[in-house]
């Protein structure tokens, strides 16, 4: 009788280097029958099964192996060599130009957390990464400046989807704010060049945000602040979630407290709504809604710098709306696709005494990505996309000004994997521009080699290209896009939670808008410029107890002859050096988290008028010493309070010129300021939720 | 008339010979599962833990309309993540506990018990990282076993884990832990009064609360 029948099965498992796997679990699929292998990787069992069935191998870090073995009372030796999985820790990547932040991954450089508490940043995305190398500081407009490019180089993606203009109004030389906050995005890339092909028109840095996936539990949050309010109401269920979120943010109250640079007539005041959706669908599918609106004014009075007496009203109403859609699904075992929608609207309206100016700009944004891999070796990320923007200007008695611009987009990506230590990737973006009637392609490149088992050097090149600003491209329909070309070289050492960086770069520059003199109707593409540098990072969150600190330093060499310069020179916005320093400090006797920021950028160029040449003059340096302490006296409130520039220095970011020669054959020159030495903010936040031990922690 | 009667005598005797084939291997299931209970509960080394972890998979293979299995390997694998230093090597561990996690729920959705581990190794990933996933996981892990108690409220473990998290929270903002000490003592009664009528129903937990009761004295 076949009971009788018994079959011995034993053999070896070893990894590829033939080093014995003890323990690891052999056996026979849909039956009692296997064992683990001991020391020398041995094992033997015997089964009474027949016929065919599977044997399945696994261990811990390697890839499951399984194979049909035939039983029919003859002995089998079956040695096994299992192959290594290559966990995230021992895998190369890809590391030029990136900074990625995420709680999950363990060899992120940048916490999502680290946004939220890095003081000085006052939770503003922007404000954090300010901090990290590659950025240069433009304390008058709290944009990314990245690598000697303009503030309007650095483009942002919420779940791959664009986003027109992610930065909220501000008063003139006031740092404006993200309108993303920071506690929506699990993770963060924050790139300073060589970014992949699925990103384009954005020529020096993309800011890709991965927002969150669904809320595990139902809470109400309310914020009480210093300039305002907010509540936001959480709803969660098994398979989604719904959140929406109400903010009144009026500044008036401070503004009465504290002495302004700045003539309000209306201090800003704005009302923003938030509200996101999520739900699973099917085993792994999961969609993403996310809408924004919000409204915004406020009025002031510019003084004449010849004569402080004689004023100009200045009155804005900014309207802004978001929406993005987001689906991802997997396809198969090895295929993924993600897809989405987004729409933003953008409405000025501006009042310069009784001339009245209507700034309009839409866009959409539809995209669909599929990512897989063909072999172990061989990774492909290919999709398509469009934008369409339209955009129109009416000033009051002067006619309009409009373009509608689409972009249609295709990209392929390779990742190929020589090794597990090397790892090669090309791409191509094709892209067709409807207001040039012209196809491009450009090309992308980056490497990564391991050169053990904490450290690895990577490269990356890539021609990258960007439409002209609005206010050029509406005078210009026709003029070319501004391009710029990356070389990026860097080593990373990544090792129990100590980080050391250092990056170095070449970027060229063309095609940059260019005009002479004051003649804004004669524009064209004829303007180029370079940007080269070294930047170093560390980050060491091990050697003090409870005392996490990074430093950034990044050194700087650009120069542009474009728009109206003379000859080429470093723009205002470039500075040489920039240094920052930021610690965190956790007190458990306080129930505190204390933290404090150091920056200092080098002096900074401006155009002098009294000086022929273009960009001669130099600002005083800039530095700022900000600090922020978060409370927790009950595990559901945080009382949060930060101070921005506790020195008080007046910092100087440039200088505005009269219309007229005075007396003496000058212009008069008057400096540009921060709108108030500091910035305190005070808050209280407050989590209403069944289980009491939940705050806002991660939101702030 | 004979040969009718013949058929239910023959049903009977089908049914039997089915419940009885059936009590065998229930009989080899339960056999297995005891032994290998004990072994888990007296693994002193990581090698120990993963070899029995190993025969609980074994058996999860062959019987996969049971949650035991899936459970006592996923109980393994977190003892084993207890035990490891390195922080990446836990992740692995904690990861290969979800997995079975996942198996066992995806069987029996609503045992108390497999809910109560899913918050034990939350519990467990705060302690790789506390200041990054302090916030996210304790939230995860008290949640999973407040649902626990109301799939059971009976359930000793998850009142006993419940108490550990109420207990650190009550620590860190220096506020009183009588709610935590008050948990635990009803966690302990649980330990002596709750009887499984699953004879393969977890026991462990008990050494755990006692321990955290020195601290409530």
């Amino acid at each position: 009788m076949s009971a009788f029948c018994q079959t011995i099965i034993s053999g070896r498992i070893t990894d590829k280097a033939t080093n014995p796997i003890a323990l690891a679990n052999v056996l026979l699929l849909d039956t009692y029958d296997g064992a683990s292998s001991d020391n020398d990787g041995k094992y033997s069992f015997t089964t009474t099964e027949e016929g065919t069935k599977i044997l399945l191998v696994k261990f811990i870090g390697f890839k499951a192996y399984q194979m049909p073995v035939t039983l029919s009372g003859k002995p089998l030796n079956i040695d096994i060599v299992l192959e290594e999985e290559i966990s995230e820790l021992k895998a190369v990547t890809i590391s030029a130009g990136t900074f990625a932040a995420s709680d999950e991954s363990r060899r992120t450089v940048f916490k999502a957390m680290d946004i939220a508490t890095t003081a000085g940043a006052t939770a503003d995305i922007a404000g954090a990464l300010n901090t990290l190398p590659g950025t240069q500081k433009v304390g008058e407009t709290g944009r990314l400046f990245v690598r000697g490019g303009e503030g309007n180089e650095t483009r942002t993606f919420i779940d791959g989807m664009l986003v027109l203009d992610a930065y909220g109004p501000s008063a003139p030389n006031t740092p404006s704010r993200g309108r993303f906050l920071p506690f929506m995005f699990k993770g963060t890339s924050f790139s300073t060049g060589g970014y992949s092909a699925e990103y384009g028109q954005a020529l020096s840095s993309t800011l890709v945000l991965d927002s969150r996936d669904k809320a595990e539990m139902t809470r109400t949050d309310i914020g009480i602040l210093s300039v305002g309010g907010d509540v936001t109401h959480t709803q969660a269920w098994e398979s989604g979630s719904i959140s929406g979120k109400l903010q009144y943010t009026n500044i008036r109250p401070y503004y009465g407290l504290i002495n302004q640079e700045i003539d309000w007539k209306t201090a800003p005041e704005s009302i923003e709504g938030i509200s996101s959706f999520r739900q699973q669908v099917g085993k792994n599918g999961m969609v993403k809604l996310y809408g924004n609106f919000s409204h915004t004014n406020y009025s002031l009075y510019n003084h004449d710098i010849d004569d402080y007496n004689q004023t100009q009203l200045y009155d804005l109403e900014n309207n802004y709306n978001y929406l993005n859609a987001s689906y991802k699904d997997v396809l198969s075992n090895n295929w993924i696709v993600r897809g989405g929608l987004s729409y933003t609207l953008l409405d000025n309206n501006i009042k310069l005494d009784q001339t009245a100016i209507g700034d309009i700009e839409k866009g959409i944004h539809a995209k669909t990505v599929f990512e897989g891999s063909i072999s172990d070796q061989l990774e492909l990320k290919t999709g398509a996309e469009v934008i369409n923007r339209n955009y129109e200007q009416a000033i009051y008695g002067a006619g309009n000004r409009e373009f509608n611009e689409v972009i249609a987009a295709t990209f392929v990506e390779a990742d190929l994997y020589a090794s597990n230590n090397f790892v090669t990737r090309v791409g191509s973006r094709v892209e067709y521009n409807n207001l040039l009637e012209k196809l491009s392609v450009d090309p992308r490149l980056s490497m990564a080699y391991k050169t053990g088992s904490t450290g690895q050097v990577s490269f990356a090149y890539g021609r990258f290209r960007q439409s002209a600003k609005n206010e050029y491209l509406r005078v210009n329909t026709a003029l070319n896009e501004e391009k710029a070309e990356h070389f990026i070289l860097n080593y990373q050492r990544i090792d129990n939670n100590r980080t050391f960086r250092i990056e170095t770069y070449y970027k060229r520059y063309s095609d940059l808008v260019k005009y002479t003199a004051y003649d804004l109707s004669d524009l064209k593409a004829t303007g180029d410029g370079f940007a080269k540098g070294i930047e170093l990072f560390w980050r060491d969150n091990r050697s003090i107890r409870n005392i996490d600190y990074w430093v950034s330093y990044s050194f700087l060499d650009t120069k542009r002859n474009y728009l109206n310069f003379t000859e080429e020179a470093m723009p205002s916005f470039a500075s040489k050096h920039n240094f920052s320093v930021v610690g965190k400090y956790f007190v458990q006797k306080l129930k505190s988290q204390i933290g404090a920021t150091y920056s200092y950028t080098s002096p900074r160029p401006y155009n002098d008028l009294n000086n022929d040449k273009t960009n001669s003059g130099r600002t005083p340096y800039y530095a700022d010493l900000s600090f922020n302490w978060s409370y927790l006296p009950k595990p559901y409130i945080i009382i949060h309070l930060s101070c921005t520039n506790l020195l008080g220095r007046d910092n100087i970011f440039g200088y505005e010129y009269g219309d007229v020669r005075n007396q003496e054959g000058l212009y008069n020159a008057r400096p540009i300021r921060q709108a108030a030495t500091r910035f305190l903010f005070v808050g209280i936040f407050i989590t209403l939720s069944k289980d009491k031990s939940v705050n806002q922690l991660p939101t702030l | 008339m004979k040969t009718l009667n013949i058929v239910p005598v023959l049903v009977l005797i089908l049914v039997l010979a089915l419940t009885r084939l059936g009590l065998a291997n229930d009989g080899k299931y339960f056999e297995a599962m005891q032994k290998n209970i004990k072994a888990i509960y007296e693994a002193q080394t990581i090698e120990q833990l993963q070899a029995t972890v190993n025969a609980f998979e074994r058996i999860g293979s062959a019987e996969k309309d049971k949650w035991e299995p899936s459970y006592y390997a996923a109980y393994g694998y977190i003892i084993m993540a207890t035990r490891e230093q390195d922080g990446a090597k836990k992740d692995a561990y904690l990861d290969q506990a979800m997995k079975a996690i996942e198996k066992a729920k995806a069987v029996a959705p609503k045992e108390s018990e497999v809910i109560a581990l899913e918050g034990f190794a939350y519990m467990i990933r705060v302690t790789v990282d506390p200041a990054s996933r302090g916030q996210q996981y304790s939230g995860l892990s008290i949640q999973a076993y407040q649902k626990a108690l109301a799939f059971n409220g009976d359930n000793p473990r998850a009142l006993s884990l419940l108490a550990q998290m109420q207990y650190g929270t009550a620590q860190f903002f220096g506020s009183s832990t009588s709610e935590a000490c008050g948990t635990l003592q009803k966690a302990l009664e649980k330990f002596d009064s709750y009887k499984s009528e699953n004879a393969l129903a977890p026991q462990w937990g008990k050494q755990m609360a006692e321990k955290l009761k020195t601290n409530c004295k």
